[in-house]
């Protein structure tokens, strides 16, 4: 049974004799019978480690631990427990429970008496110490776990001789068959030719067979015709596409940063590298080593140095606030305790805060490899403030060749452009000459400006005013923060074009002003000014074209006078104690002899008023104030320097309309250019100077305890000499064929994929706490064969799939459903329901809607709304694709950790923030909506509708219905089948046909997918509810 | 033919007997008492429906249900529970030397001054019920049941950002990967609902920092993650039909599907098949059960009223409304999240807006539980990653000079139970005169959880799930349960 769902979900920790034991029980209260003894049967002798050992670490080491133990007595090691403890008497006296104080304690009656003081044990857990006692108390040697047989070298195993094979019969299947016997089961027989090559194609590629190879493959089953099948699956690039998906999961390869804000970045390049390394059979042993230090490799490739992008998809967190070196830390921590998992099956991160308890690593160890991984630079980067950004080792990757194309056609542009600008400019120079001349002749004549008649003057702070002779008006008396002064008068001039304010400076000011409120910086700032003029009784705002100054302070240009807006304006540091001007010129002249009424509105604060001022007007053409002043000054210059010379010719061009459109389209055409970056990817980079090491005491990184150089566990394999005391160095180590885990663990993973459970069920660990593999021999011959073949990855595949027990019928024989419920001894072939991307990947082929690019950029398919919300600052946007990339298989969804797809995480996958071994596989309600409801898959739904209509036009609706089921379960379906569907389409047709508008409805709702030509609404609407039915089948996402 | 488990519950012993002679073996058995829905167990000794992977409650469990509020960004403890009329004489003051000398702040780069609660009407703090404890009147609808409360003054965590606190908090992890405290909740005891999910999240405002992780379900399996309701769009995802496709229609496709997969099930006898056939059933009832859950219409005018309520909004008042309508439905661990609480600056005017939003809300729950007798046994909880500092930060972030507000203070905060049988009007642990240190009875996030399991009738450390080699439980390998918290 492929199906882990029950399994994993009840695993008790006292495995499978309890979890028999507890049926047995409950099948007595339940029904009140006695089961045949088969269930009970078990009663091998009782393991320490496995049974015993946990229950003293859940109960009784808090107290009687390696610290100040109570009572003297430790029960974290054999010495310790076999000696007296201070009471006198023996704790463990083996094969005498009666006469151990440790079974006397644990059992006794007496609640003063009875250990652990809160009565934790079970009468189970009591009963298995009293048993284990009786036993012997076989407690091994303190380095027993050395002995454990994953830390021992991979055998060389020789197949079982003593078995009846088949002449096409591999290895696999004499160490497999050899154990049914033993067991007394039978293996089953082959499974039916169309079944076995969809469950091949679906194991090795993830994407189901065409009915034309369904059918020639159930014409010629042979095992010559399956061989040669396997071969071509192998070489094909879905291939790669497919397995990289549970490395991926191993690598926590995602697309964003994870935790708050879990902004994008980009490292896609690594999961297209895992894709073609799987494609080429990169040797696993390089495979590991261009991962972990492909960097540190002498003349490293692109590719090797994108490989190092593995350990760059460690999560990191960039919120406001936080301390770079305790991300960085646990950066590594991820990184060290990833690499254990992934490559070792072994949890070292148990020995991050003390040595482990079960397995022989030390936290010494621990750190150790720790300082291997502890020199690449920090991963986030102050912004401002406390705000920091995600950066850490990029790298640049080589510009596709669609790239380079573009690029060299917009360089190419860019040259046309700038010589169609150079023979403009040698052609106009001559003309430059001319144009300055007039403009030294325009500059001469300045406006005229004649002082406003004053008829009142108004200050909404009580402010006292005086009008001197001047015409101007000198401010005095109370300096309040802010103020309006209204100021009203007569134009005494025809046609009044412009406003002129003067402010001036005057011994009476602070500092002699302009400004009124500081004497070391006597600013004003003008809020907004404003005119208005009498009209019928009523005042009449007049608008302003333009504004300009002698002299603006950075960032309070004068033009912020008449915005609109009071919290910006026109002020004048740091030119202080000196008279300035503004100009404002009016939109429209105004007729002579109107009323006038200026506010000067001074809103800024802590009385940055003008302190004195006067009121010009004019009738003047003011154009000339719209040449800037630095050009002013320029043009009249007898000798210009070169910056000068530049400065004018450019405003000189600035007034020629070709120059400027010509100058405009090359801006463009830059900006084209600029953006057209090398794709760039995360990669691992070695500091020069390597960092000091120290052990976190507790794990803690503000806690260093003493320092410590790289090493390896004692337990495996040695550190070779010639090997470099760095990453590559560790790497190579790690995938050494000596090292007793790599191989037994990467074949065993392998395994679980094609099978559906490892021969090691616990594919995460194969500490001292694992479960024993159900074929130790099996295992470590494939282990063997893995390292003899140079760490090919496909031949391994290829064993396994060729072998008799993978093509076996997966049907729940009752002898195998009985006595192998849980397909242990693999007496019938594997049957698993497809992982959460082949469910999309099977549907887009059935659908014939799959783009079948490989690698780039992740692809944003449907989703609902409001998936991806808001986490904080530069939280990325969904940007539904409506392309071809709308329909790219799962692996090039996009992974956000925060919200990864919808779909997929109804389907078990997980959101990749940390190392996950082996996916759930569970059976919920949610996967039925998802697959009757997602809009993605009812675009699938049309797309398969739309195709079967249009492929077999002219045949009948029976016919029609077979090839569409055909076509998602890769056989023909029965009559009986066929039937049910056509009475599901009629009654639709029916339905939609007394219902058009909702087929409307319907197919409306379904963009991005063509529907066929010449066929009514309801009639297609019925077709996609068909279509729907079959992409829900569990045949469909079972193989 | 094999048997599901609706079949099994019929059979007779001598059909039974048949079966087994016959060789249904223990897959069947296994499944024998596998309700057909959600949280469902093979393993449990007890008939009910409520099934987990505990056979039995450790202990006699006070709650049965949690309603687990968590203020994203995290309240202000010291203006909204832990009244400090001594930082209020010293505001101003530069603080002492041992509040950031060698200390972990987010935000605070200098050494920054004491900042007391203001001194207004609105910021005071009043003896509240026979109990007398005392709350601000930020809070006045919560003043008014606080003699339900049971409030913990003493919570200390080691996270000082929000993503690994909020992890911390609410998976006792600071990273990801582990299961969060609902999901080992409906891994331990199940669901009572088979139509709905045992670990539902309701959320108002921005997703938290820690993601979907902070529900997620880590190494437990996916179908123990909380499921999240939402209050726009479809209330849970793909659970509308597609448009144009009514009832009727998704009906006649499960049928046909089943039909089918009844047939797929009798040539490979696969038992997952069975329950894949009883989940598209599921799949059709949640179809009308859910969306009439959070349809709040039906609610009587005077439950509008008490919670402030508005049909079709989405709000934190209609999402307390939804977990009151959920618990009711059996639905085992709500968790409403509400974003918005971080308040580095302006805190005198972000602070009295953000209670406005929750106070009347959790009262109105607090007060409906009761009233309907649920409260008994249901456990309200008032949550945040952690607390706020006694010292003013007047920076947010970007360098700008803002009004006055808190850093993230991890050394003390505060958290509330009420119902579910913890003490009624209650107060637990003490820190020092300025707010900053712990001083007695610390109630570390280990604590919290050992306690808020010790209530359902879980014994933290034997809640365990074995992944990599270790037994995992949500309190890593402390927690101490707070008995004197215990009614």
């Amino acid at each position: 049974m492929g199906h882990l769902s029950f399994e994993t979900r009840f695993r008790f920790p006292t495995g499978h004799f309890l979890r028999l034991l507890l049926i047995a029980l409950l099948t007595h209260l339940l029904i009140g019978v006695h089961l045949s003894p088969c269930l009970a049967q078990t009663t091998a002798k009782i393991d320490f480690a496995k049974q015993i050992q946990p229950i003293f670490e859940k109960h009784c080491i808090e107290c009687h631990g390696d610290s100040e133990p109570e009572g003297g007595l430790r029960l974290t090691q054999r010495d310790g427990a076999f000696v007296d403890g201070d009471s006198g008497s023996a704790v463990i006296v083996a094969r005498h429970p009666d006469r151990s104080g440790l079974f006397v304690r644990i059992s006794s009656k007496d609640k003063a008496e009875r250990m652990p003081p809160d009565g934790g044990l079970t009468d189970k857990e009591i009963k298995l110490i009293q048993r284990w006692i009786s036993e012997g108390a076989d407690w091994p040697k303190e380095n027993s776990t050395r002995q454990h047989w994953a830390y021992k070298p991979v055998r060389d195993v020789v197949p079982p001789k003593n078995v009846n094979l088949s002449k096409s019969a591999n290895h696999i299947d004499a160490f497999v068959i050899a154990r049914l016997k033993e067991r007394g089961l039978a293996p089953s027989h082959r499974a039916t030719p169309a079944k076995l090559i969809r469950r091949v194609y679906l194991a090795l590629t993830g994407i189901p067979p065409t009915p034309a190879e369904v059918a020639k493959f159930v014409a010629d089953p042979s095992p010559k015709a399956y061989e040669k099948m396997v071969d071509q699956l192998l070489a094909s690039p879905r291939f790669g596409e497919h397995w990289a998906r549970p490395w991926l999961d191993l690598a926590r390869y995602a697309d964003s940063n994870g935790f708050q804000a879990d902004q994008l970045r980009e490292s896609w390049a690594y999961r297209d590298w895992v894709i073609r390394a799987m494609n080429r059979d990169l040797p696993f042993d390089q495979f590991a080593i261009e991962q972990l230090a492909g960097d540190l490799i002498p003349n490293a490739t692109v590719d090797q140095k994108i490989a190092t992008g593995f350990h760059r998809a460690a999560a990191c967190n960039v919120e406001a606030g936080v301390h770079p070196e305790q991300n960085r830390i646990n950066q590594i921590f991820d990184r060290v305790n990833t690499t254990g998992t992934a490559f070792l099956g072994m949890t070292i991160e148990c020995a991050q805060c003390h040595n482990h308890k079960y397995d022989p690593i030390t936290q010494d160890e621990y750190y150790q490899m720790f300082s291997f991984f502890n020199n690449t630079p920090l991963e986030v980067k102050l912004v401002s403030g406390v705000r920091y950004d995600f950066y850490g080792p990029s790298m640049e990757l080589p510009l596709s060749a669609e790239k380079v194309a573009a690029r060299n056609k917009l360089n190419s542009e860019i040259e046309a452009v700038k010589n169609r600008m150079k023979v403009i400019q040698v052609r106009d120079a001559a003309l430059q000459a001319d144009w300055e001349k007039k403009l030294r002749q325009q500059l001469k004549i300045e406006p005229n400006w004649k002082p406003l008649e004053i008829t009142s003057i108004e200050t909404s702070g009580g402010e006292q005013n005086k009008k001197l002779d001047d015409g101007s008006v000198l401010i005095s008396g109370s300096l309040p923060g802010t103020s309006v002064y209204t100021v009203t008068g007569k134009s005494s001039v025809k046609k009044l074009t412009g406003i002129k304010i003067e402010t001036l400076t005057d011994e009476s000011l602070p500092g002699t002003g302009p400004g009124r409120g500081d004497v070391k910086r006597p600013n004003f700032i003008l809020s907004e000014f404003s005119l208005e003029t009498r009209s019928k009784n009523r005042w009449l705002k007049q608008s302003f074209e333009a504004a300009f100054a002698d002299f603006s302070q950075n960032r309070w240009p004068v033009n912020a006078a008449i915005d609109g807006k009071r919290n910006t304006g026109w002020a004048i540091a740091p030119q202080f104690f000196k008279p300035h001007w503004a100009v404002f010129e009016l939109k429209k002249p105004i007729d002579p002899n109107a009323t006038l009424r200026f506010k000067l509105d001074q809103n800024y604060g802590r009385g940055r008023t003008i302190g004195r001022f006067r009121i010009l007007v004019s009738s003047d053409d003011l154009a000339v104030y719209r040449v800037p002043a630095d050009i002013r000054r320029i043009v009249n210059l007898k000798k210009r320097n070169k910056k000068q010379s530049k400065r004018l010719s450019d405003y000189y061009n600035a007034t020629n309309v070709e120059f400027v459109k010509l100058n405009r389209q090359l801006k463009k055409l830059q900006r084209s250019l600029n953006a057209i970056k090398p794709e760039s990817t995360l990669v691992m980079v070695e500091m020069n100077k390597p960092r000091e090491t120290r052990k976190l005491i507790r794990g803690e990184y503000l806690n260093p305890g003493k320092k410590v150089e790289p090493g390896v566990p004692a337990v495996l394999n040695s550190f070779a000499k010639d090997l470099p005391r760095n990453r590559l160095g560790f790497a190579k180590w790690l995938a050494a064929a000596e090292n007793p885990l790599f191989a037994r663990v990467a074949v065993n993973r392998w395994w679980a994929q094609l099978f559906g459970n490892g021969l090691v069920e616990s594919l995460e660990d194969f500490g001292v706490q694992s479960q024993t593999p159900s074929h130790p021999e099996l295992l470590d011959w494939l282990a063997r064969q893995l390292v003899e073949n140079k760490f090919s990855r496909k031949k391994i595949i290829r064993t396994v799939v060729l072998s008799k027990m993978f093509q076996q019928s997966a049907v729940f024989r009752p002898s195998s459903r009985t006595n192998d419920p849980k397909n242990r001894w693999l007496s019938r072939g594997p049957r698993m329901r497809m992982s959460a991307e082949m469910i999309r990947d099977n549907a887009l082929v059935v659908s014939g809607l799959l783009e079948n690019k490989i690698g780039g950029k992740p692809v944003m398919p449907y989703q609902p709304n409001r998936i991806w919300r808001a986490v904080g600052r530069n939280a990325p946007q969904w940007v539904e694709t409506t392309g071809r990339d709308r329909f790219r298989r799962g692996i090039y969804v996009v992974w956000r950790r925060a919200a990864p797809y919808p779909s997929f995480v109804n389907f078990d996958a997980p959101d990749r923030a940390a190392c996950v071994v082996s996916r759930s596989r569970t059976n919920t309600p949610l996967q039925a909506l998802t697959l009757l409801n997602d809009q993605a898959f009812f675009e699938m739904a049309l797309g398969l509708a739309s195709r079967t209509i249009t492929e077999n036009k002219s045949s009948t609706l029976r016919e029609k219905i077979k090839s569409m089921m055909a076509r998602s379960v890769s056989r023909t379906p029965e009559a009986d089948e066929v039937e049910i569907l056509v009475r599901l389409f009629e009654k639709q047709k029916s339905h939609f046909g007394a219902n058009p508008k909702l087929a409307t409805q319907l197919i409306d709702a379904i963009r991005h997918v063509d529907a066929p030509a010449k066929i009514s609404k309801p009639e297609l609407a019925a077709w996609v509810m068909v279509a729907n039915a079959i992409l829900n089948l569990d045949e469909t996402i079972n193989y | 033919m094999p048997i599901s488990q609706s079949d099994l519950r019929k059979l007779t012993r001598r059909h039974l007997f048949r079966q087994l002679g016959s060789g249904i073996g223990a897959i069947a058995l296994g499944n024998m008492l596998l309700e057909d829905g959600w949280g469902a167990s093979p393993l449990t000794l007890n008939s009910s429906t409520a099934s987990g992977a505990l056979a039995a409650p450790h202990f006699p469990a006070t709650a049965k249900n949690v309603i687990y509020i968590h203020l994203v960004g995290a309240p202000s403890q010291i203006d909204l529970f832990d009244e400090k009329p001594e930082l209020q004489k010293r505001n101003g003051q530069l603080c002492p030397d041992e509040f950031f000398k060698g200390k972990q702040l987010a935000f605070i780069r200098k050494q920054p001054s004491l900042l007391g609660t203001p001194k207004k009407k609105a910021f005071e703090f009043r003896s509240c019920g026979e109990s007398g404890i005392r709350i601000s009147n930020l809070l006045p609808h919560l003043q008014q049941i606080a003699d339900e409360l049971t409030l913990i003054r003493s919570m200390h965590t080691e996270q000082f950002n929000h993503a690994p606190a909020q992890l911390l908090m609410l998976s006792g992890f600071e990273r990801f990967g582990r299961p969060s405290v609902g999901s080992w909740i409906s891994y331990g005891l199940g669901s009572e609902n088979r139509n709905l999910p045992a670990f539902v999240v309701l959320i108002t405002g921005q997703v938290l920092g820690a993601g979907n992780s902070a529900w997620g379900s880590g190494f437990l399996p996916t179908v123990h993650q909380g499921i999240e309701f939402r209050s726009k769009g479809d209330p849970v995802l793909f659970l509308s039909n597609p448009a144009g496709v009514q009832p009727s229609s998704r009906r006649d496709v499960i049928d046909a599907v089943n039909q089918l997969n009844r047939r797929q099930l009798q040539r490979e006898q696969d038992p997952e098949i069975e329950t894949r056939i009883q989940q598209y059933e599921l799949a059709y009832r949640m179809q009308t059960s859910v969306p009439e859950l959070m349809d709040i219409r039906s609610e009587p005018q005077h439950v509008h009223q008490l919670y402030g309520t508005k049909p079709g909004e989405s709000s934190f008042a209609n999402n307390c409304l939804l977990a009151r309508r959920l618990v009711e439905r059996g639905v085992r661990f709500v968790q409403l999240f509400d974003q918005g609480w971080d308040m580095h600056g302006s805190i005198a005017t972000r602070l009295p807006q953000k209670c406005k939003q929750v106070d009347r809300p959790i009262a109105a729950l607090i007060a409906d539980l009761k009233q309907r007798g649920m409260l008994d046994d249901t456990l309200v909880v008032w949550s945040s990653e952690f607390g706020r500092t006694p010292m003013g930060q007047g920076n947010d972030g970007a360098g700008n000079q803002t009004k006055i507000g808190r850093d993230h203070h991890k050394e003390s905060f505060a958290t509330w139970m009420a119902g579910g049988g913890v003490k009624r009007g209650f107060c637990y642990g003490k820190t020092d005169e300025l707010g900053y240190n712990i001083v007695a009875d610390p109630m570390h996030i280990h604590d919290f959880n050992a306690t808020l399991l010790h209530l359902l009738g879980i014994d933290h450390k034997k809640l365990t799930f074995k992944y990599q080699g270790r037994n995992f439980r949500l309190t890593d390998v402390k927690g101490i349960v707070a008995k004197k918290i215990l009614a």
